[in-house]
């Protein structure tokens, strides 16, 4: 291949729509000419905006970036009710729902006989053994 | 160096040194893939700023169906031809510079690599929008799968619009090229 032709399947090659043969041909070509390498060098830089940006390096201005950032923020700041909400669709494993389920259930139905067994309550005879003792000592009472 | 979905995630939480990098990471990508195809600088910060504040925002981005860059670049193409089918196809800056003029000169003028690109350029802008669009996609750095994905077209179909494409732009180019 003679360095008009590979100037035309530049292009090709560059997109990968090349044939194996010419391929092949064109990368034989580019390892032995400077010239239509340098070529093929300039056209990729040129075409190629992988990490390089556009052909003029044109980023959007920086109003555009400051008011882009503003609108993020603005629509994910953490609020309560964003944690919240989050936090409840947050999925869980059925095992561990079930778990809390239980625990729950568990609570509320053994709750009242746990917090019995702490602070019992006083027996009924005790209250009746104060009122005796008082009135007795309120007969005694000489006034 | 943390992926473009780790950084997605934590920007959904309010992390906004996640969105500096990852903003840092498209600006020149994705405006270099917008700003060919809208008229104006403008028009590209407007669709630059809709695309990537919507696919921050849909609750249809899920990474099992594709990469973060295949939903950004789905939803900022489809910005673009609702631009484009509002304002009227109308043409990109490119597109309004007349065709360049074979050059009377010999070949070794033609072969200058400076009128190539420019040539380029020119053959570019003047691509029917299907075409232009895979080679803008492409230019951006996307893989195969990936334009396939963006542009909802099957893969054969979009290596076939990869053939028209380097097709005609061969043809434009000849002049710069030819013995």
């Amino acid at each position: 291949m003679d360095c008009t032709l590979i100037q035309g399947a530049l292009i090709g090659y560059h997109f990968a729509t090349l044939s194996d043969d010419d391929r092949g041909d064109v990368e034989t070509h580019l390892v032995a000419c400077t010239a239509c390498l340098r070529t093929y060098l300039a056209f990729k830089a040129h075409v190629d905006r992988d990490g390089s940006g556009a052909p003029s390096g044109e980023v959007p201005g920086e109003t555009a970036r400051l008011r882009l950032r503003g609108a993020v923020e603005a629509r994910f700041r953490p609020t309560p009710a964003r944690v919240l909400g989050r936090w409840f669709a947050t999925p869980v494993p059925l095992y561990q729902g079930v778990a809390v389920a239980a625990a729950v259930v568990l609570a509320f139905v053994l709750g009242p006989a746990v917090a019995r067994a702490i602070h019992p309550a006083p027996p009924a005879h005790a209250l009746e053994r104060v009122d005796s003792a008082r009135s007795a000592a309120e007969s005694l009472t000489i006034y | 160096m943390n992926s473009d979905e780790a950084l997605y995630a934590r920007v959904k939480r309010g992390d906004m040194r996640a969105f500096d990098e990852l903003y840092a990471r498209y600006a020149s990508r994705l405006f270099g893939f917008l700003r060919p195809q809208l008229p104006t600088r403008a028009d590209a910060e407007d669709v630059f700023h809709e695309s990537l504040l919507a696919t921050l925002e849909s609750v249809e981005v899920t990474f099992h169906r594709g990469s973060f860059r295949t939903w950004l670049y789905r939803i900022a193409r489809n910005r673009v031809l609702n631009r484009q089918r509002s304002h009227g196809r109308g043409q990109t800056a490119l597109a309004r510079l007349a065709p360049l003029e074979e050059t009377p000169a010999g070949p070794d003028e033609r072969l200058a690599r400076g009128e190539l690109l420019r040539a380029l350029d020119g053959a570019v802008a003047r691509l029917p929008s299907p075409l232009s669009e895979v080679y803008h996609l492409r230019s951006s750095g996307l893989s195969y799968d990936e334009m396939a994905l963006v542009l909802g077209i099957p893969l054969g179909t979009l290596k076939s619009r990869m053939n028209q494409m380097v097709n005609v732009l061969r043809q434009e180019l000849e002049p710069w090229t030819a013995r």
